[in-house]
């Protein structure tokens, strides 16, 4: 009933500026670049009359009416019909651009004083009883955002602003509107376009919470509809390429980049309230060093020489604790050049942190402390929910070895297997033989070491049984070239990672501080990859193609300069790094890396 | 106890010394204002402290000579050439891990820091011991002077303090004769820990008095020597803290030269300790900017660094390769686009501080990648903008000059006198076409995009002997002589306001004068600090503009912005009226860091491959 009513009041000026419609579609595509224009001409003949009828409902999504025409507009027997409807839009609403002008009034106009917040006057007049208005001095707001709904009835319109903080009606009388404004409002103002509105307030009669307008201002004319719920929830890849649509279709994905600024902002005020200092290292390298990682590589112009995209920020931390700060970290952007997936993008965000005179344990803590003040800042609460399983942040968390793990979930204790590499991996594949796929098996066969062996039956067989958080403790110093040796426990190192979800989230060492062993364990690794690298690059030479796929073709290189500040004397220390896109993900109940950054990279739209 | 007479009456010497200049500037007639006053107690005061320098110099030059008589054998190997130095401490670790010693230690317990330490024990009297007090310090050693084979002092610096450790064979858990072995093998630059307990030497040093002492890392290099007694006094911060706005004189400093500094950051950080306050003073500004704008309500977010489009601004971008993607993605060179979209999706205030790429030359101001900050506000102008911008920086310098607006900058070289800027509230402006006709003597075309504006500008080039690279388009040429004209005079900070819309292809049109835009840069010192402008948010318009800037760029200027189409259509579905800006944290740090060369404030900065 309301809602054709509304249709009563808006049917008849886009009538008339659908006569336009071609006009000025004509001049506006001529604007543009000749593939639009091309584009255009494809589809505009033969769509024309679904245009006409259509268009008009694709600015109010709610409504009898436009529930059919919305459910049209999805059908896949029109395809083509989609982008005319945009493309009849943007002409209605550039042709309402020009009026506005006409009439002197500024479609993008340069200001707004705003006086509050939607959420602030849902705040100030939480008391105010069903019908009663608030009229006194204090009572004149002034609020603006985009308008996201619109009812209208012959002398009385109702919109919804929705604004940073939430939303609000207008309730827009005839009467009480200054000059002709509401005729301006029944002819102007569309779904998407951005007002600023004042008045006093008023609680309506089914107790909306209303701004009682006495006066408005388009102040930015949209020329697009917006998408409604559905559409911009089902289409994932334009939810990614378009966030912009998706946050003003789903204010909820706002919500997720609010509360990863407050585990930033957290993380930060933890650090700097323990006497961490913080600090920029480069991006651009010439030694891509402290992962084991695949960089981008890049050029350099003026110096004529090619550069790596930092893997980590380790290195040239350590030198900042070598030149005498006792505590750093670092805040920011890594790039690996990976493959995508919903938990890996090229560029991410972490921490690398360093204290120097303290060592792994010390790092335990403040993981723990780190992530619970983080889940307090953002859920106010240390258990949550993730994908369907109660996650439990209490302190403190379980802390066991690798070894021990590794015999608790397979049996095969390898502390006791000693050293021969042979009889390690007939006892791995006997014991898990049935339930290894080939890949795995294949993976197994390839250890070099039975430090290797041991960390990829930890892979395959305990990771993802790690859903509490856990810190494994003790890697094979094997695949942990840049961690102290053990103190006790030889053959191991000094490390934890930490796991939640069957995640890893951190990963943490005693810093290896002695410059001989760690000059000859860099070398070691330069060493297998090239060995590597050499079998791949010949693998590829008998296949001669597949290139592409061998992750072991990039160059490894030595930084030098970090070996040689070590050997100025790094104090004893301990360092870590936290996925900071991980935790974030953890505590919003994201399944995909891709809901916590912004804008992620995506393969080329074709 | 250590007996007090000789030195209280020291104390009381330097009392009555006011009461004599008093009496001379009542000799003068008592015309002498209250200023003259207070230099002429200045210059005594100064003059005092240079006596006592001196006394002290002598006092130092006498211990090291001491020292170097008493001769212990590990000070002979400073003398030693570098390599043979390396090789014998080796020897020296490699010695040690046969023994099944491990000369890197796992872990040391520090109790306290050497500034917590002198915070708690300064107040000791000359000679006093607290000798059942144990204290667990470490640091590193960078200064050695032994006093025979039982007695070792040394300096330890950690956190930018120092504090002096007295070895005594006597004191220590260690024999005599092992005692002796074990500190010929302590050298300059080792990280030592001691467990000991708190005194002050005869002298009135504050010192500790180890019962243990551990290597913790070894220094396997010879420290670059420390220049002489009083350079090392100075080492000590505590004396005369540098603080943001005062100068600086890298000229002085124990390592001089740049390329060693700026290679080998972590040298300079040890031997120079105004360096460690410089990276501190950039933490600082970050912080209090960022602690400026979460009062404002801003949302800090993250936008990406690899593009498929480097837009935002006119630079030329570094071009990177994703391999399993197979695509072709180019380094941010601002985040403007992506952070207006943001704005579009209904975040109201946001901002990103981050890093931003740009393919150019090495230079005193240029590094291929630098710090901006920049922030986006729903519903503000311009106008609004400029407003915070003097509130943010004026906020910043008061704080971090602990009370002044005021800053010493060396704009003229380390050896001319330093200038003074002024950061008071409110900026001067000029608006840049009226004020460039009024400093120049011109008359500007009004139609800026015409080809008679381009041939005057061009002419005046001519005149003024301004020379502008090719391809002399009209932004190009006005950008040379607001050069020249404008910036020039903007050493305090300056507003250059309203700009023509062929030079800012993402401001708005100005409300009231055709052909101008909403726009304005910061001028300090006369470089830019910052950019900002009411956001242009027309998308027809947008539209048109990258299309001139493609016009600019089809004529030889690679300068110009190329079209985001992601960006345009995001502004179809309306941005609100917004303002935006942009600063320059590393130009910033170097105002407030006197420092001329950007490698300066830049922890690693990009230097030419070494051959």
């Amino acid at each position: 009933m309301e809602a054709l009513k509304l249709w009563n009041l808006t049917s008849q000026p886009l009538k008339r500026h659908l006569l336009h419609s071609t006009t000025s579609i004509t001049s506006y595509a001529f604007r543009r670049t000749p593939r639009t224009l091309l584009l255009r001409s494809s589809s505009s003949s033969s769509s024309s009359s679904t245009a006409s009828s259509s268009a008009p409902d694709v600015d109010k999504p709610t409504g009898a009416a436009s529930r059919t025409a919305g459910r049209n507009r999805r059908a896949p027997a029109s395809p083509t019909t989609s982008t005319s409807d945009r493309e009849a839009v943007r002409a209605i609403r550039l042709r309402k651009v020009e009026e506005l002008r006409s009439k002197g009034l500024d479609p993008y106009a340069y200001g707004w004083e705003k006086t509050h917040s939607a959420n602030q006057l849902q705040d100030i007049y939480r008391d105010l009883g069903n019908g009663e208005e608030a009229n006194g001095e204090n009572d004149h707001v002034s609020i603006a955002g985009r308008i996201v709904a619109r009812r209208a009835f012959g002398k009385l319109a109702f919109l919804t602003l929705r604004d940073d903080s939430g939303t609000i009606q207008l309730y827009c009388d005839k009467e009480r509107l200054i000059d002709d404004q509401f005729e301006q409002l029944k002819a102007h103002v569309d779904i998407g376009d951005i007002l600023g509105a004042r008045g006093s307030i008023k609680r309506t009669e089914k107790g909306e919470l209303s701004v009682c307008v006495l006066s408005f201002a388009i102040l930015t004319k949209s020329l697009l509809p917006l998408p409604d719920k559905y559409h911009g929830l089902t289409d994932i890849d334009k939810r990614y390429r378009q966030r912009y649509v998706d946050m003003i279709a789903n204010p909820e994905v706002a919500d997720v980049f609010r509360k990863r600024a407050k585990v930033v902002s957290e993380i930060r005020r933890t650090m700097d309230s323990l006497g961490y200092i913080e600090v920029e290292t480069p991006v651009l390298q010439g030694a891509a060093g402290g992962a084991e990682a695949r960089p981008f590589i890049t050029h350099h112009n003026s110096l004529g020489r090619d550069l790596y995209l930092r893997i980590a920020t380790e290195l040239h931390l350590k030198r900042m604790l070598v030149g005498g700060f006792e505590k750093v970290y670092e805040i920011g952007r890594i790039f690996r050049n990976e493959g995508i997936s919903t938990r890996h993008n090229p560029e991410f965000t972490t921490i690398e942190m360093y204290e120097a005179y303290s060592d792994y344990q010390s790092m335990m803590n403040l993981a723990e402390e780190i992530v619970t003040q983080c889940a307090l800042a953002v859920l106010g609460k240390l258990t949550l929910d993730y994908q369907g399983v109660e996650i439990c942040l209490e302190r403190p968390w379980r802390r066991e070895t690798m070894h021990n793990l590794v015999k608790e979930v397979s049996g095969i204790d390898f502390s006791e297997l000693g050293y021969d590499l042979e009889v390690a991996k007939k006892v791995t594949l006997s014991t898990l033989g049935n339930n290894l796929d080939a890949k795995d098996k294949a993976s197994i066969e390839a250890c070099q070491s039975v430090g290797h062996l041991l960390n990829e039956v930890f892979e395959v067989v305990v990771e993802p049984k790690l859903i509490q958080p856990i810190f494994v403790l003790d890697y094979p110093i094997e695949i942990s070239p840049l961690a102290k040796p053990h103190r006790r426990s030889i053959g191991l190192t000094e490390r934890f990672e930490l796991f939640i979800c069957g995640r890893e989230i951190g990963n943490a060492f005693s810093e290896l501080t002695d410059p001989i062993d760690q000059r000859g364990r860099l070398e070691d690794q330069v060493r297998q990859h090239e060995k590597k690298r050499a079998e791949a690059a010949s693998r590829n030479a008998d296949k001669k193609e597949g290139t592409e796929n061998e992750d072991d073709l990039y160059e490894v290189t030595l930084d030098d300069d970090f070996l040689t500040a070590l050997e100025y004397g790094m104090p004893p220390a301990s360092g870590m790094g936290l996925g900071i896109d991980r935790i974030v993900m953890l505590l919003t109940n994201s399944p995909s890396i891709r809901d916590v950054i912004a804008f992620p990279v995506l393969k080329v739209q074709q | 106890m250590a007996s007090p007479p000789p030195s209280s009456s020291e104390a009381a010497a330097p009392t009555p010394t006011p009461s004599p200049s008093a009496a001379t500037a009542q000799a003068l007639g008592g015309e002498l204002s209250k200023n003259a006053l207070k230099r002429e107690l200045k210059i005594r005061q100064k003059e005092e402290e240079r006596k006592r320098k001196e006394e002290e110099k002598a006092k130092k030059a006498a211990e090291t000579q001491n020292a170097q008589a008493n001769k212990p054998a590990s000070a002979d190997d400073e003398d030693m050439d570098p390599t043979q130095y390396l090789e014998n401490r080796l020897k020296y670790l490699a010695a040690q891990k046969a023994e099944g010693i491990n000369p890197y230690p796992h872990k040391f317990s520090v109790t306290m820091s050497i500034s917590q330490y002198i915070d708690k024990y300064e107040s000791l009297e000359k000679g006093e011991h607290l000798e059942d007090v144990s204290v667990s310090l470490s640091g590193r050693v960078m200064v050695k002077r032994p006093s025979g084979s039982k007695l070792v002092f040394y300096d330890l610096h950690g956190g930018g303090f120092k504090v002096q450790v007295i070895a005594d064979a006597s004191k220590s858990d260690l024999g005599e004769a092992g005692f002796s072995k074990f500190h010929s093998n302590v050298k300059r630059g080792d990280i030592v820990g001691v467990t000991g307990f708190p005194g002050k030497s005869k002298r009135g040093e504050l010192s500790i008095f180890p019962k243990t002492f551990v290597v913790l890392s070894h220094c396997l290099h010879m420290m670059p020597r420390q220049k002489s007694a009083a350079a090392a006094a100075d080492a000590n911060l505590m004396k005369d803290p540098w603080v943001p706005g005062k100068t600086r004189n890298p000229e002085t400093y124990i390592l001089k030269d740049q390329e060693t500094r700026y290679r080998m950051r972590h040298l300079d950080l040890m031997l120079n300790p105004e360096v460690r306050e410089i990276f501190k003073t950039r933490s600082k500004i970050i912080a209090y900017i960022r602690r400026f704008l979460d009062n404002l309500d801003f949302l800090e977010v993250e936008t990406p660094m690899m593009n498929m489009i480097a837009g935002g601004a006119a630079a030329r971008p570094f071009v990177t390769h994703h391999n399993e993607l197979n695509m072709r993605l180019f380094m941010r060179i601002a985040p403007e686009l992506y952070l207006k979209e943001l704005v579009v999706g209904g975040l109201d205030r946001v901002y990103e501080i981050g890093k931003q790429f740009r393919n150019e030359g090495i230079d005193l101001t240029h590094n291929p990648e630098f710090t901006t900050c920049e922030f986006y506000m729903a519903y503000m102008d311009y106008n609004d903008v400029m407003g915070i911008t003097e509130q943010m920086l004026s906020g910043m310098v008061k704080e971090l000059t602990k009370g002044s607006y005021k800053i010493k900058y060396h704009a003229n070289g380390i050896d001319k006198d330093p200038i003074e800027i002024d950061f008071t509230p409110p900026f001067r402006r000029i608006d840049m076409i009226e004020g460039l006709e009024k400093m120049a003597g011109l008359s500007i075309p009004k139609d800026l995009a015409g080809e008679e504006a381009n041939k005057y500008l061009r002419d005046a080039c001519l005149r003024y002997d301004i020379k502008c690279p090719p391809p002399e388009t009209t932004a190009r040429l006005l950008d040379k002589l607001v050069g020249h004209f404008l910036e020039e005079t903007c050493v305090n900070p300056t507003f250059i306001i309203n700009h023509p819309e062929i030079m800012s292809p993402l401001a708005k049109w100005h409300r009231s004068k055709p052909g101008l835009t909403e726009r304005f840069e910061l001028f300090v010192n006369k470089h830019e600090l910052c950019n900002a402008y009411t956001e242009l948010n027309d998308p027809v318009v947008q539209r048109q503009r990258f299309a001139e800037q493609l016009k600019d760029r089809q004529s030889g200027d690679d300068e110009a912005m190329a079209l985001d189409e992601t960006f345009c259509t995001a502004l179809e579905y309306g941005l609100p009226p917004t303002g935006g800006w942009g600063l320059g944290i590393d130009r910033l740090t170097m105002l407030l860091t006197d420092s001329q060369n950007i490698k300066e404030v830049l922890l690693f900065p990009a230097m030419k491959p070494q051959d």
